[in-house]
């Protein structure tokens, strides 16, 4: 059997080339390499060099079309005993190759030439090529006749151009011999015998027999040589006479062989012209072929040597035709058909050949199972010979079929493109195509897969390929594992530890063995450092970068960082980023982890490698880090692992892919899970681009990183440092404020901020803020379970309810020197700093009330207030018994002499004291005097209340001043509206009105209460009491706020003594009267309402005791003038005066009081009044006046 | 019963998923591998064949040595691939149809995952007693 045959095999002329005197491999190669490009030499090149010495035998020669055929044999090969019968078998020519520089004799070249041409007796030709000579050798050489043809250095196109002069001339030469052969056979005749012959015993039989036959056989052989000249045509001529001759004499081999010759001619003559006639032709002829060589088979089945291997060569020549013609059924029906011969061939070398063609062929057609099953076969008897050099091609016979079967190193992968015609096994042909999916999942046909890898590993052992042994070795472990039993997984391991103690350190490796790696997670960068795109079109940049809305992480974002593939990653040039891998080893050794590192292809990071020891069935998360060293896009393919002894990289998708099919229960096992890590996280690597430096602040709270420790309202001011820790200065910066409890922060001093903007790298800015510490919620478990422990222990509240400070901050936009930067703009990064507030509980509200209180005249002293002391003010507004005396101040003509407090019930649960200042606010309520610009801010202030630790106090505020804002016309424009309610019901509007305005007004007044605390510790804050005090009011606001129906009040008419002026213009009681004098005075009636009133009005007086000193026995005072009972109309919002005269015997302390009955009284008044019956006397009472009566007694 | 016989299921993903040796011959491990590769190897037949006929038994397509590879194909291109020994072309021919509709009762089980192995010993235990009756 000859490997490589097809049908024009008939056509090719055998030439041995053979390597003379030392050559190197590569040197050689690429000489041989020359020449093979030469197997084709076309007649009409030839004819220059061919001289017709006597007439041509091929008398149909094609010169213009027709060309001769060389196959050449590198290295040579014994002479086959079937010479005779297919004279293609015969070596027709030799030549050999000599490099000159490494054979400087040329003579022993001659020698040595000459001796190997001895082994060749069949060569018609020979020629010694020696390339390379030296000018010496050229010298000695040209003076040589002879066969030693040298080549002059020249360039590789010269050298080229002048093997192919060479090649026509020994084309030449041989045509010329086949002419002189053909003509001596024709006329002399041979005998030609085949292996099958001479083992005939020679009977006389025998040898008639042999006579008869051999014309025929001639013929053929005549044929042959016409085939090999290149004259199809004469050849057909030939082959015809041999057919009829051979069929004659019953020579059936000889026939099948004439056959064949014809069909090798039938095809040289069409040209590679080829229709579907010419193929059933040759199909037709061939089996016929293939028939008549099985027959001669039979018929010589007695014999020792058999022609079985012709039958299967003929099949495999035509399987090689058809196999081109795309017609796999009747080429896998020829292939079966010729394995099945296989058992059937004695020499394994035959059978060798045999299926290697087999598996060559089923890989034309794309059968690539098929091809591997046969190269299998190949390897297999290969290694039945138990030497180096057999198990060599046995591991690359294998090597090939692992494509098929799926466990091909990666290796191959990348080659493979390149390799498509060299192997068995050629490229994709569109089959296999289908397969790439389910090739993610490798182990499906387990047993063969590990047989397959199984016998690459012996074979590698034996021929001593230690890398190729140790990848089989890894590819089994990593992916067979779990069919292995531990002792199995001992052998791989130290197979793998003996391979690679066989090579050198250092050595790379396609297939990853263990552990198995996959992505864990790219830990976000911390929120100090975050990094936010920069919209550059937008003055507030950072807005629309992710992450947006009200949450820092919102559970949405938080999904799909974890899964999500357009999830993008940012790294900084020059910062560490770390990796987290998850590291399996299922098997039931400990794995010893050299080194271990990202994998990153794209050049730009600098990963750090670490080392890892994995005990038996165990997984291990291990953070990997590294710093990118310059701008671009990072891709983390996998990582690349030191262990057993040889450096691999392994991919994340490989375990991806794996993972997925354990999932679908498609591959063996999960080796994570199998370890106990049983989560089964999808992550893809995000995409990764590095960016250029950014600045990096770094917060600092001045005064520690503790929590601050407030209690509820308390105001705080808090000192953050940021320092710029990033190489490029901080140029844009913004601050804002994220989470819960944002309005506790008072104030930011962003001015500070944007003033030491731009931030040098390692500057430093200091930004105030101010806080005031929330009220602590009810609901909240915290704070109830912190009300009933504190004290005893500090609790520290969730960080949760803390509010953050949002740091916008951002480099230079764009850097000038760099101009590869110019077009994109650097992101901005984002700063999170939760301010550490503590909120403990502070004093708390027990409950508000109002009390409503007769302030007896004792109580009070009757001071001007401030809106009507614009003459005396020097004494007003300085000492403090003046601001001592604006607590209770009354204003006759408004307030009634009925006081009203609220009263604040707080306890101090805490263990320090707090100390409680009320002050009210006084807006411009007086209607529009000169006085508005004064009483603007004007703030009353009451003394402090001190409450110790774990005790209650009361805090009264008196609500006197706050009908001063109603009392002016606007109000008095919508009171009468507020009480039209109660005659005219069915005014919905005005009601609405009045409502709106009468809610206006209550928060108007409790605005204006502001009750601040201040504690031992420096520290001081505001209650947050606006909802009690609402709660509070709201029953008797009407009382609050409205006015009586009638005022009253006193004055002197006559200015007798030295402030006189003060007394006509302001009926004060402060005013002084000399004692035994008639001091006339008026009292005035104002009507607040709009009705008329009428009225019956008393006045009385008394002294310091309470008593009526008007009245009675011992009367003080005289009087003149109607003091009881005076009947008076007012009308409305008019006054009325009423003139008397006392005469005070005593000087001392007196005391005027006005009181009127009203009568008549109608409806609203009744409502003021609260009187349930409509019969029971309206009584209005007027402060008390204070009468200072000086003199002597 | 033959003496030797592989039975296997081979998903339309060209994977197997179910594989038996109901040969009475006495296993040789070897050999199972042997029966294996023929067998892996015939797919690449059937993958033309399958397409040329509407029938679903498509009788013994390919043969190594001794061992002739009879196959099934499905109409969902699940093959049932058989390797015998031995000519019954009627036996094998039932025992085909009666695994398909072992087969698909497999498949309606709604925990079965198509193309996934069959791991259900039932399964197992009626193919190798349909395997003695007919093979």
């Amino acid at each position: 059997m000859e490997p490589d045959v097809s049908i024009e095999t008939g056509a090719m002329i055998r030439v041995a080339v053979l390597p003379i005197g030392h050559i190197p491999a590569q040197l050689l190669r690429d000489y041989t390499g020359m020449l093979l490009r030469h197997h084709t030499i076309a007649l009409s090149a030839v004819s220059s060099f061919y001289t017709e010495h006597q007439k041509s035998p091929f008398a149909h020669q094609p010169w213009d079309s027709g060309s001769l055929r060389f196959r050449f044999v590198i290295g040579g090969c014994p002479p086959s005993p079937w010479e005779d019968f297919q004279s293609n078998r015969k070596i027709l020519a030799v030549i050999g190759i000599c490099h000159c520089p490494s054979s400087p004799d040329l003579d022993s070249v001659t020698d040595q030439f000459s001796s190997a041409c001895k082994g060749y007796s069949s060569a018609l030709v020979q020629r010694c090529f020696a390339f390379c000579p030296s000018d010496s050798q050229l010298e000695d050489g040209n003076k040589k006749e002879g066969n030693l043809i040298l080549f002059p250095p020249a360039d590789h196109q010269t050298q080229e151009f002048h093997l192919n002069t060479m090649m026509q001339d020994i084309a030449a030469s041989l045509l010329m011999e086949f002419e002189k052969w053909v003509l001596k056979a024709e006329s002399a005749g041979t005998i030609l015998k085949t292996p099958l012959d001479s083992q005939a015993s020679l009977s006389s039989e025998e040898v008639i027999k042999a006579k008869k036959r051999r014309l025929g056989r001639a013929q053929k052989t005549i044929g042959d040589y016409c085939l090999l000249a290149g004259s199809p045509v004469d050849a057909n001529a030939h082959y015809t006479t041999a057919l009829e001759l051979a069929r004659l004499t019953g020579d059936y081999f000889w026939y099948a062989g004439a056959l064949e010759g014809s069909v090798c001619a039938l095809l040289l003559d069409r040209m590679g012209h080829i229709d579907p006639v010419l193929i059933d032709e040759v199909k037709y002829r061939y089996n016929s072929v293939i028939l008549h060589y099985r027959k001669s088979s039979i018929q010589d089945n007695t014999q020792r040597v058999s022609p079985l291997s012709f039958e299967l060569e003929a099949t495999l020549k035509l399987a090689r035709f058809l196999c081109r013609r795309e017609l796999p059924k009747d080429v896998v029906e020829l292939l079966t058909n010729a394995a099945d011969g296989a058992r059937s061939l004695i020499d394994a070398s035959d059978r060798l050949v045999l299926y290697v063609e087999i598996a060559r062929l089923y890989g034309a057609i794309g059968y690539h199972r098929k091809a591997a099953f046969f190269s299998r076969q190949v390897a297999q008897m290969y290694l039945q010979q138990e030497n180096r050099l057999n198990a060599i091609s046995a591991m690359q016979v294998l090597a090939m079929t692992t494509k098929a079967y799926r466990v091909h190193t990666r290796a191959s992968d990348s080659e493979h493109s390149q390799n498509d015609e060299a192997g068995p096994s050629p490229g994709n042909s569109g089959k296999v195509h289908h397969h790439s999916v389910v090739s993610l999942f490798e182990c499906q046909w387990s047993t063969l897969q590990m047989v397959v890898l199984r016998e690459i590993l012996l074979s590698a052992v034996r021929a001593g390929d230690p890398l190729a042994a140790w990848s089989a070795a890894a590819r089994l472990l990593r992916s067979y594992y779990p069919l292995i039993t531990p002792a199995g997984q001992n052998g791989l391991a130290n197979a793998l530890a003996n391979s690679a103690g066989r090579l050198p350190s250092g050595t790379r490796c396609a297939d990853p063995a263990l552990p198995f790696i996959r992505l864990y997670s790219f830990p976000l960068l911390s929120s100090q450092a975050d990094i936010v795109k920069r919209n550059p079109a937008r003055e507030d940049w950072w807005m629309g970068s992710a992450p947006s809305g009200p949450f820092i992480y919102t559970p949405f974002s938080k999904g799909e960082s974890n899964d999500s593939s357009k999830q993008e990653l940012i790294w900084v040039v020059g910062e560490p980023v770390q990796v987290l891998v998850e590291l399996a080893n299922p098997c039931g050794f400990d794995l010893r982890v050299d080194s271990i590192y990202l994998s990153v292809h794209s050049e730009n990071f600098d990963a750090f490698p670490v080392s890892v020891n994995l005990p038996p069935n165990s997984s291990k998360v291990i953070t990997l880090s590294g710093i990118p060293t310059s701008v671009g896009q990072v891709t983390i393919p996998g990582c690349t692992v030191h262990c057993f002894g040889v450096i691999t990289e392994h991919l994340f998708k490989d375990v991806e892919n794996l993972l997925l099919g354990a999932a679908q229960g498609l591959v063996l096992s999960d080796p994570f899970r199998s370890c106990g890590s049983t989560k089964l996280r999808n992550i893809s690597a995000p995409k990764i681009s590095v960016v250029p430096q950014l600045p990096l602040l770094v917060p600092h709270i001045v005064g520690g990183d503790g929590s601050i420790i407030l209690y509820e309202g308390e105001i705080h001011d808090v000192w953050i440092s940021l320092s710029n820790a990033g190489t490029v200065p901080v140029e844009q910066a913004h601050i804002s404020l994220s989470g819960k409890n944002q309005d506790s922060v008072i104030s930011i001093a962003y001015e500070t901020l944007k003033s030491s903007l731009p931030l040098k790298p390692g500057a430093q800015v200091t930004v105030p803020v101010t806080l005031k510490a929330w009220q602590l919620s009810m609901s909240d478990p915290d704070t109830v379970s912190g009300r009933s422990g504190l004290g005893s222990t500090g609790r520290h509240f969730k960080d949760g309810n803390s509010p953050t400070l949002v740091i916008h901050y951002a480099g230079p936009v764009a850097e000038p020197e760099d101009p590869t930067s110019a077009g994109t703009i650097p992101p901005g990064r984002r700063l999170v700093v939760p301010l550490p507030v503590c909120v403990f509980q502070g004093l708390s509200f027990v409950k508000a009330r109002l009390l409503s209180m007769e302030i007896p005249a004792y109580v009070t002293k009757n001071n001007p207030i401030p809106t009507f002391v614009e003459s005396n003010s020097p004494e007003e507004v300085a000492g403090s018994e003046i601001t001592m005396d604006k607590l209770v101040k009354i204003d006759p003509f408004r307030g009634s002499w009925g006081l009203r407090f609220l009263e604040l019930e707080l306890s101090n649960p805490t263990d320090v004291v707090f100390e409680i200042s009320v002050s009210v606010q006084i807006e411009n309520s007086m209607s529009g005097d000169n006085q508005v610009a004064n009483q603007d801010a004007a703030e009353f202030f009451y003394p402090k209340t001190r409450i110790d630790r774990d005790y209650s106090a009361r805090v009264l505020i008196p609500l006197e001043h706050f009908k001063l804002p109603v009392l002016d016309e606007s109000f008095l424009l919508g009171h009468p509206q507020a009480d039209g309610v109660g005659s005219n019901r069915n005014g919905s509007f005005s009601e609405k009105n009045a409502k709106a305005e009468l809610n206006a007004s209550i928060e108007k007044l409790i605005s204006r209460i502001k009750v601040r605390w201040r504690s031992g510790r420096n520290s001081s804050g505001e209650l947050n009491i606006k909802d009690a005090i609402q709660k509070a009011l709201q029953t008797s606001v009407m009382d609050v706020l409205l006015p009586d129906p009638l005022t009253f009040g006193f004055r002197l008419v006559k200015a007798g003594l030295a402030n006189a002026d003060a007394k006509v213009e302001t009926p004060t009681s402060k005013s002084c009267v000399a004692a035994n004098e008639i001091t006339p005075m008026e009292v005035m009636v104002r009507n607040n309402t709009k009705e008329l009133i009428k009225m019956s009005l008393n006045v009385t007086c008394r002294d310091v005791a309470g008593e009526n000193c008007v009245e009675g026995s011992n009367a003080t005072v005289l009087w003149s003038g109607v003091l009881s009972g005076i009947s008076l109309e007012v009308p409305p919002l008019q006054e009325t005066r009423h003139s008397f005269s006392l005469y005070f015997l005593v000087p001392g302390e007196y005391t005027l009081v006005a009181a009127a009955v009203i009568e008549d009284a109608n409806d609203i008044l009744r409502a003021r009044a609260k009187s349930d019956s409509p019969d029971e006397p309206i009584f209005c009472r007027g402060p008390p006046f204070h009468v200072r009566v000086v003199g002597t007694a | 019963m033959a003496t030797t016989a592989c039975f296997i299921i081979v998903s339309r993903n060209d994977i197997p998923i179910y594989e038996a040796e109901v040969g009475s011959t006495v296993k040789r491990e070897d050999a199972a591998h042997l029966h294996q590769f023929i067998l892996h190897a015939a797919q690449d037949i059937v993958q033309d064949l399958a397409w040329t006929t509407s029938a679903m038994f498509l009788k013994a397509i390919d043969r190594f040595n001794d061992l002739v590879v009879s196959v099934y194909v499905t109409a969902g291109h699940t093959r049932f691939m058989l390797l015998h020994d031995s000519r019954n072309d009627d036996g094998i021919k039932s025992f085909f149809q009666e695994v398909h509709e072992l087969y698909i009762k497999t498949l309606l089980n709604p925990l079965y995952l198509p193309g996934s192995r069959i791991t259900s010993s039932h399964f197992d235990t009626k193919v190798r007693a349909l395997a003695r009756k007919y093979l």
